[in-house]
């Protein structure tokens, strides 16, 4: 019995190998966030979540068929959180009420531990079976449909009479029947443990000649055991398999249903901050086409618990998109927003927006600014660059990068030339790129490219951020002074070029921003 | 017709054998060796054929032939563990022979018929087993050859033919008996089986459908029987309540064949640990490099010798590491005369005259590289026990009195080994009884070798020969444990002592200066 509910043809697991570069992502595009929303404080939601987020999927098919289960459970969050339910009750149910006594139980303790277990199995199989009899005609999923029809199918009404029926006969308080034949020298061999027919049984057995133990009989006793034991053995064994199997479908339930409870929390924290959602539509192609309406940063809502600002952009064939304009201005929030959108899309979810139509991408990658190297093994270029050969260890073709603010950690013009180099490179091998960046330099020179567009951090007159990410050419300057006026008070020179005039200084060693 | 892998003839194995070791094991020091040779061995009751030296060569010839056959390791193995198995199952057999007539309900019970039906069995399997191993190593000794025929003639015998096939029909029978019981409480009950559905079997199969992994099957650990006797006795007296006829069968099979083993072959597997013991024995010494052989065995006295012979139980104790020597004996000479220093290897020399001998009259391979012995009717052996000085009269009167033991005991056949005696008595006096027990001894024309430290007897006349025990030359301290032929020199010996101690009288006085 099967669940496959996230993907058509295998399991999810919580232990999948996470791709390169999993703690960048998780960091740099702040994803613990969002996934706590996801896990509503359930560590097993959330590791579900994880190793789903931070595995895309790289095929079309796969996404839309996860995306068709997702619709469906969006539809009837009630029924999924139905499952989810019934199987982690059950398993803290059997936390609180079972332990083993000792580490090695004998086999008659071994078998009626089992007995027990299945017994309580049995009941949470039915309430399953009951789901799936409430919900049969709702769900239209491909994922959802086969999960209903499987339970309703495998675990039918004649099913449980059977189970109900064997467990009765295991449960025996009374006596055991034990088949054998005899062996090189007519001692009994090849125990069975046997059926008790009844009604028929017990004429027969009634005036069946009978060896009865006296009192003190030890040895008797000890033979009486050794013999129960070595016929109960392998039903022992069959009783444990058993219960480990159904302990194992019932994992592999909470595992599946797991990760749509965690978009159902997800959904409906940002809906309840009146934050939209929807479900991307990706393409496969040449043509690296993105649109983007109300974008914005998840983790963001998620932290100021308050509606916020989204993006919205159309572009046509672009692999690198520049990103320059005002400190604060909201250049990482957009940057993060579209790394969520992606990756989001890309396992089967919705995402942060209203609309949202992008390539899909073989691999997905963050070149963050980071705090200076507290072990003082790198300085911070060489630590950047180190960073950024590791990634391009991993780039396989039709990749995504994030650039914030890379390279700056040297002056305009060397950061420039490094950037322009890595660019040019990612550039002619069809890698997309997003650069936020105060490397006036660099931005420039990228102008007369192929397939390169120029976003910018809206900036009014007054000096206020709207935080909202256009189109707009680089400026070469970053509008510190409005910061700077806000943060010190007072004014200071309105343009650098009268700084430059009162004081002389040659262009080379000019300030790094 | 074969009888016995020990003699050639059934009346050779009728002679009566020693029950007790003879006198001159102590002197020899063979009971050490004997014990190492039968540890483990012993049930068999072998140690009969250890005291009682053969008096006819042809067996000793029956015998050594057969060792040789069994140089062949893996031959001798198997040899071996079919007749351990067939010694085991007699044993077993007479157990179970007993139970039969027992008063216990549940010793002459179903039970036992069925072990019965399975050492005869087993007894089957190991006699057919016994013949594939001399069908694949044709023996070319006569013994093993002739028992080889006797078993082929056996195994085609109508009554073992019989036997088998009873053997086969009633396991048949037997394997195709299922029944079941009923524990409940402290009784159990019995009834044939019916095809009562497997529980096992329907656990697995409702569960099947949750399986997500392949089906590994795990090994089961090898449970011991589970029941006990009486028990598992009552069981079957029920089970055989059902099937009375087969087990009314069983019961026929057993009181007609309480007997079905056949005497010669079990013979053949009691006696062949004679030699396997043997020849178990010997096999770290050869691995250390000691060599062995088969000495040709003469009635006459005539051109006797050894050549790297060895006392065997000094052997086992160093694991190898001893010293070989020669002796021989040329013309007339009748009596090697061993002097030299104390701890020289003497008596040790001694013995390893004596056991060589002995050994090599049980027919047995004995240490050394060649040799050719005498066919002698006993060995008489006198050691000289410890001194006490309170005794020391006593001591001299009890060594004449044991001599004259020995000289009327001792024929012209016989061997003589003393070892220091008249230790207790001056040395002029010790002279003349020595001198007397020689002559004694010359006349009586036996084998001997006497070790003393009166070298004054070493030249006594043509019959007597002169050996000593070496030293090493640059360090007289130094035993080389060599017996070699060489007039006596007790006295430059000691003289050489003495000097290597700075304690000749120059070197003395050199050092006693005021």
């Amino acid at each position: 019995m099967n669940v496959f509910l996230m993907n058509r043809e295998c399991e999810a697991s919580p232990n999948a190998d996470p791709i390169f570069g999993k703690n960048d992502l998780l960091n740099d595009l702040e994803l613990d966030r969002i996934l706590d929303s996801m896990a509503g404080g359930d560590s097993a939601v959330r590791d579900i979540c994880s190793a789903a987020l931070l595995h895309p999927l790289l095929s079309l098919e796969e996404i839309r068929y996860r995306q068709s289960s997702l619709r469906d459970a969006l539809s009837f969050p009630q029924a999924v959180r139905s499952f989810y339910r019934a199987v982690v009750n059950a398993f803290e149910m059997k936390r609180n009420s079972w332990y083993w006594i000792s580490a090695f139980p004998s086999v008659s303790t071994r078998y009626q531990e089992a007995v027990r277990l299945l017994d309580f199995y049995a009941d949470v199989l039915r309430k399953l079976r009951g789901l799936a009899d409430f919900y049969w005609d709702k769900f239209v999923s491909e994922g959802f449909g086969n999960l209903i029809s499987m339970l309703r199918k495998e675990l039918n009404d004649d099913y449980f009479r059977e189970i109900r029926d064997l467990l009765f006969v295991l449960t025996h308080d009374s006596g055991i029947l034990i088949s054998a034949s005899l062996g090189s020298h007519a001692q009994g061999v090849d125990y069975v443990l046997r059926q008790k027919e009844s009604p028929r049984f017990w004429g027969g057995w009634l005036f069946a000649p009978v060896f009865t133990l006296a009192p003190r009989d030890d040895a008797g006793a000890t033979d009486f055991s050794n013999r129960k034991d070595l016929a109960l053995t392998d039903a022992a064994d069959a009783l444990t398999q058993a219960v480990e199997h159904i302990e194992g479908f019932l994992k592999k339930l909470r595992d599946e249903t797991a990760f749509f409870v965690g978009c159902l929390n997800l959904r409906d924290a940002l809906h309840s901050v009146g934050m939209a959602t929807c479900f991307p539509s990706l393409h496969r192609g040449m043509e690296a086409d993105r649109n983007w309406e109300g974008l914005y940063d998840v983790s963001l809502a998620l932290l100021v618990d308050l509606p916020i600002i989204g993006n919205t952009h159309r572009s046509e064939g672009n692999l690198l998109h520049i990103v320059t304009g005002a400190n604060q201005g909201g250049k990482t929030t957009f940057l993060r927003s579209v790394g969520q959108a992606q990756l989001m899309s890309q396992c089967g979810m919705f995402c942060g927006a209203l609309a949202f139509y992008a390539p899909l991408r073989n691999g997905i990658f963050t070149h963050f600014k980071r705090e200076e190297d507290h072990t003082m093994t790198k300085g911070k270029l060489d630590e950047e660059l180190f960073r950024m050969s590791s990634i391009a260890d991993h780039l396989v073709p039709e990749s995504l990068i994030l650039f914030n603010e890379s390279f700056s950690s040297t002056n305009e013009r060397e950061g420039s030339e490094i950037a322009r180099q890595v660019t040019r490179a990612l550039l002619e091998k069809g890698i997309e790129a997003f650069h936020v960046t105060h490397l006036f330099d660099f931005a420039e020179s990228m102008r007369n490219f192929p397939k390169v567009e120029f976003l910018k951090a809206e900036r009014f007159e007054d000096g206020t951020r709207s935080f909202r990410i256009l189109p707009g050419k680089p400026e070469s300057t970053a509008f510190g002074h409005d910061l700077y006026k806000e943060v010190f008070g007072g004014q200071v020179p309105d343009s650098e070029d009268e700084t430059r005039k009162s004081n002389p200084v040659p262009p080379s060693s000019q300030a790094p921003k | 017709m074969f009888y016995s892998i020990l003699f050639p003839s059934h009346d050779l194995h009728e002679q009566p054998r020693r029950q007790e070791a003879p006198e001159c094991f102590r002197d020899l020091n063979i009971l050490p060796i004997i014990d190492s040779v039968l540890k483990g061995y012993s049930a068999y009751g072998l140690e009969s054929l250890f005291y009682t030296s053969l008096d006819d060569s042809e067996t000793i010839r029956y015998r050594q032939k057969i060792l040789r056959d069994l140089e062949n390791l893996s031959f001798r193995d198997a040899l071996a563990q079919r007749c351990q198995t067939l010694f085991w199952l007699e044993r077993t057999m007479n157990d179970l022979k007993k139970m039969l007539s027992s008063r216990l309900w549940y010793e002459n019970s179903h039970l036992n018929h069925g072990r019965i039906l399975e050492t005869a069995d087993r007894y089957c399997e190991e006699v057919s087993g016994l013949s594939s191993e001399l069908d694949r190593f044709p023996p070319d000794s006569e013994g093993l050859s002739e028992f080889a025929i006797y078993l082929s003639s056996y195994l085609i015998s109508e009554g073992y033919r019989k036997l088998e096939k009873q053997i086969s029909h009633l396991k048949e029978g037997l394997s195709k008996i299922r029944y079941c019981m009923y524990i409940k409480d402290s009784s159990i009950r019995v009834r044939p089986f019916e095809g009562e559905k497997n529980l096992s079997a329907r656990i697995v199969s409702d569960f099947e459908k949750f399986r997500h992994e392949p089906k590994t099957v795990e090994a089961r650990k090898m449970m011991g029987e589970p029941y006990s006797n009486h028990v598992e006795a009552a069981v079957l007296n029920m089970v055989a309540g059902y099937n009375k006829e087969m087990f009314s069968e069983l019961g026929c099979f057993c009181s007609a064949n309480r007997d079905f083993m056949d005497e010669t072959i079990l013979r053949f597997a009691r006696e062949m640990p004679f030699f396997l013991a043997w020849l178990s024995y010997l096999r770290p010494l050869k691995a250390s490099g000691l060599h062995f052989h088969f000495p040709a065995i003469q009635t006459s006295p005539q051109h006797l010798y050894c050549r790297d012979g060895f006392d065997l139980a000094l052997a086992t104790q160093t694991e190898g590491k001893v010293v070989t020597n020669d002796f021989s004996f040329d013309h007339s000479e009748r009596i090697l005369v061993v002097t030299g220093p104390n701890q020289g290897g003497k008596t040790t020399y001694a013995r390893m005259f004596g056991q060589i001998h002995w050994f090599a009259s049980l027919g047995l391979s004995v240490p050394g590289s060649d040799s050719s012995l005498l066919f002698f009717d006993r060995i008489l052996t006198h050691f000289g026990r410890e001194e006490k000085m309170e005794t020391l009269n006593g001591k001299l009167r009890d060594d004449l009195v044991r001599f004259r033991d020995l000289l009327e005991k001792a024929t012209p056949r016989s061997i003589v080994i003393v070892n220091e005696i008249f230790a207790s008595a001056t040395l002029s006096d010790a002279l003349v009884l020595g001198r007397h027990m020689l002559e004694r001894l010359v006349n009586l024309g036996v084998l001997g070798v006497i070790v003393t430290f009166l070298d004054e007897l070493s030249n006594f006349n043509q019959n007597t020969v002169s050996l000593v025990a070496l030293v090493a030359s640059d360090d007289p301290s130094q035993r080389t444990f060599r017996i070699i032929r060489k007039p006596a020199d007790g006295l430059a010996q000691a003289m050489d002592l003495a000097k290597k101690h700075g304690l000749t009288r120059e070197q003395l006085q050199m050092r006693i200066r005021q």
